[in-house]
């Protein structure tokens, strides 16, 4: 069963992720990244692409079932947690402060998706 | 400190005296006719002494968080694959040009401020023929004494790994007519005996007056016999072969092979001895064929620079199947010690011993011990019932390897322990063996080809030492035919012996995923007061980088390459696998600053003045031992105007 939900929150957490994209595809061409051409860069540029495709469903399904927003929620959640364990070992500030975007983008989502629960049951209790 | 601080205050007429010595050390470097001669780098180890020291105090602890690159140079000589480059040159700065020579046997001569090609010269030494890849280690420079006019009163010399020494005048980049046949001489064709492969001239020769002294790098693993490890004493005008030294007995050639002086040599401008670090015999890890005793191979050896006459040999290890060749300059160091100065050198090796030996005599400053060692369990085999221990300065490496690294165990599902259950470790010089031996340290030291560095007016001593295990294995003959035919060597890490009844499998201790079975640290780097030979600090230094991903500093590096000191109370280095070269605060070990480089600039850097500025270059190249990635870059730091 599909339901509305929260849609705020998902523009940030796309926006942390084409940074994180982004730094990563610098990251792997750029000699003096130290990173170039590694394989942990395009680790993070691969959870970077999850995490646009899982904000940009997000942020144009608002009408979606249980399922899918608890999927999205556990796993932005976890991508952004891999996400900064990575970018704290490649050493590399702006994917963790992308990281940090992202979360503050998930929160928005998931502390705004609560409210909306919340003020569906006061509507749902106020009809009763 | 205090203690260090006291000395050198109780011993301040023994130091006056040094001091006086010291002066003319550091100013028989200078041969270029630099303003400022005390801050050349005319050789590969800073100086002929190897103290890899500079007197330039612009940069300062205080200050060096500012240090910016001033300027980058890429050779174009890098290559990966079947061919891949090596490159540990140490640029020189000498007649006010910065030298380097490439792994495809270029020499480059470049502006020491801007980077800008001076002029170019191609050896040609890239003619597929190489026996070890394509390598080097930079470049000598000599210049006469008593200049005459015309050209090539100032040489350049790089050698190739086809055998050919060539000689450039280092104002125009031109081959020296006069030396060898225009400007090339034909090293290949003196070392005919046992000749399986051309020669390896990686290490360019030392300079004494006009002399060059030339060791080169073969293959000591793939044929019981080789070319018999013979250094030359070469006229740096004429390339007339002045001398040779063998150090193989000649009733030994038919039996083995190498020994050769594959590392730097370093020279004492006083006394003209010269100090050889020769390397072990072939085949590597079986010795049964080369039991007589050869008390010139894995030694120091002094020759007299200007005859190859021997003054004095000391033996570090007693019949080496290890492959742990003495593999660096010696650094020369004048000890104050009980009132008095000793004239003496260190020889810190991939044993990971601290040798300081008297070196005008070879007697060890601080005593030599020898301690028993286990017996070989191999038939034919008889592994030396002791060898040479020095108790004092600290070793770099202890007797026992690390225990088992518990995360590389637990993610591999046991295997770190249940390899090592199976292996034969008894610690230091465990005997290779036919179910495998733990070699601690193993051929990749200790430390390794650059050795340390020396500040010679407090004698401080600096040297960067790996903690690496490694397996070591004897394949029957039989055994190894079979698996391997006629191949000489297996990406696997064998490597054929032929001849001899064992084939050899060199495994590094890793887990299935790559990791180290073995606990950290990998790398460290060990500061010592030279004059009481106390042990001042000891850091991990470098990171592991795998995947990109970093591992704590804690951990530390494998590093191959050396340091720098500079009189202003900086350790430069590079050398590690996370291509990020560092400035280090010599009194407590602390990284002051560090910046990422294109590869790990796996040589010492050089540190040179021009124009009233200090410099501070590393040629990156990288080294496949340490990471895949290698470059071509030549990069100068400084601070901003």
């Amino acid at each position: 069963m599909t339901q509305r939900h929260s849609t705020r929150g998902a523009w940030l957490i796309m926006l942390a992720s084409l940074i994180t994209i982004a730094i990563c595809v610098y990251d792997y061409y750029t000699p003096e990244t130290g990173l170039i051409g590694t394989g942990g860069v395009i680790t993070v540029a691969v959870a970077g692409a999850l995490m646009l495709m899982a904000s940009l469903t997000m942020g144009l399904v608002a009408n979606r079932g249980c399922f899918l927003q608890g999927f999205l929620v556990v796993s932005i959640l976890l991508d952004i947690i891999g996400s900064s364990v990575a970018g704290y070992f490649l050493e590399s500030p702006v994917i963790m402060a992308a990281q940090a975007l992202a979360l503050i983008g998930w929160l928005i989502n998931v502390i705004g998706d609560a409210a909306e629960r919340s003020v569906e049951i006061d509507e749902v209790e106020d009809e009763d | 400190m205090k203690i260090r601080n006291f000395v050198l205050g109780a011993l301040g007429l023994a130091a006056a005296a040094a001091a006086v010595t010291l002066v003319p050390m550091q100013h028989a470097t200078a041969q270029g006719g630099n303003s400022d001669p005390a801050q050349t780098w005319d050789a590969f180890g800073g100086n002929q002494q190897a103290q890899k020291y500079s007197t330039a105090t612009q940069i300062t602890p205080d200050n060096v968080k500012g240090l910016k690159m001033a300027w980058e140079f890429h050779t174009g000589d890098v290559s990966s694959g079947a061919h891949s480059t090596t490159w540990g040159a140490t640029p020189l700065f000498a007649n006010n040009t910065v030298y380097t020579g490439t792994p495809k046997y270029n020499i480059f001569a470049v502006e020491p401020d801007t980077g800008k090609m001076k002029w170019k010269y191609s050896a040609n030494g890239n003619n597929g023929d190489e026996n070890q890849g394509l390598k080097n280690r930079g470049v000598a420079y000599w210049a006469a004494a008593n200049p005459t006019a015309g050209a090539c009163q100032k040489m350049v010399y790089i050698g190739t790994m086809t055998g050919e020494l060539h000689g450039v005048d280092a104002d125009s980049g031109k081959p020296c007519a006069g030396f060898g046949k225009n400007g090339v001489v034909d090293v290949n064709a003196w070392a005919t005996k046992n000749s399986k492969w051309k020669i390896g001239l990686i290490q360019p020769p030392a300079v004494y007056k006009d002399t060059l002294i030339l060791g080169w790098a073969g293959n000591d693993w793939v044929y019981k016999t080789e070319n018999p490890g013979t250094v030359y004493g070469i006229d740096a005008r004429t390339g007339a072969l002045k001398w040779t030294f063998n150090i193989i007995p000649d009733d030994m050639m038919d039996q083995t092979g190498t020994a050769n002086v594959w590392a730097g040599i370093s020279v004492d401008p006083e006394t003209g001895l010269a100090f050889l670090p020769t390397s072990s015999p072939s085949p590597n890890y079986y010795g049964g064929d080369r039991l007589k005793e050869m008390p010139y191979a894995t030694a120091t050896v002094a020759v007299n620079a200007e005859t190859g006459e021997v003054k004095w040999a000391r033996q570090l290890v007693h019949h080496d199947i290890w492959d742990v060749d003495i593999n660096s300059a010696p650094t020369l160091v004048d000890i104050k010690k009980d009132g008095q100065v000793i004239p003496a050198l260190i020889q810190a090796n991939k044993m990971g011993l601290m040798v300081v030996l008297n070196r005008n005599t070879g007697e060890p400053v601080w005593p030599i011990v020898e301690r028993a060692y286990p017996a070989s369990d191999i038939a034919g085999e008889v592994a030396s019932k002791t060898q040479p221990f020095v108790p004092y300065p600290e070793p770099l490496v202890a007797e026992h390897m690390p225990p088992v690294s518990k995360l590389a165990d637990i993610l591999s599902f046991g295997e770190c322990s249940r390899w090592k259950a199976r292996i034969r470790d008894e610690g230091r010089y465990t005997p290779p063996s036919v179910r495998g031996s733990i070699s601690w340290p193993a051929t990749l030291g200790g430390v390794e080809w650059g050795g340390g560095a020396l500040d010679p007016t407090t004698n401080t001593y600096v040297v960067n030492s790996n903690l690496v295990p490694q397996i070591y294995t004897l394949v029957p003959r039989a055994d190894a035919d079979k698996k391997y035919g006629n191949a000489l060597r297996a990406r696997d890490g064998y490597a054929a012996q032929q001849g001899s009844a064992y084939g050899f499998k060199l495994e590094n201790f890793l887990n299935m995923w790559g990791m180290p079975c073995w606990a950290p640290p990998y790398g460290i780097m060990s500061s010592y007061d030279m004059n009481s030979g106390k042990l001042l600090w000891r850091k991990p230094v470098g990171q592991v980088q795998k995947w990109g991903f970093y591992m704590p500093e804690s951990w530390g590096s494998i590093t191959i390459g050396a340091p720098a000191i500079t009189k202003s109370g900086l350790v430069f280095i590079g050398a590690s696998m996370d291509s990020r070269v560092r400035a280090i605060d010599v009194k407590t070990g602390n990284i002051l600053w560090k910046h990422i480089v294109d590869a790990p600039a796996v040589a010492q850097p050089a540190v040179y003045t021009y124009k009233g500025k200090q410099y501070v270059a590393f040629a990156a190249g990288g080294n496949g031992i340490l990471t895949p990635r290698l470059s071509d870059q030549l990069v100068a730091f400084a601070l901003p105007n």
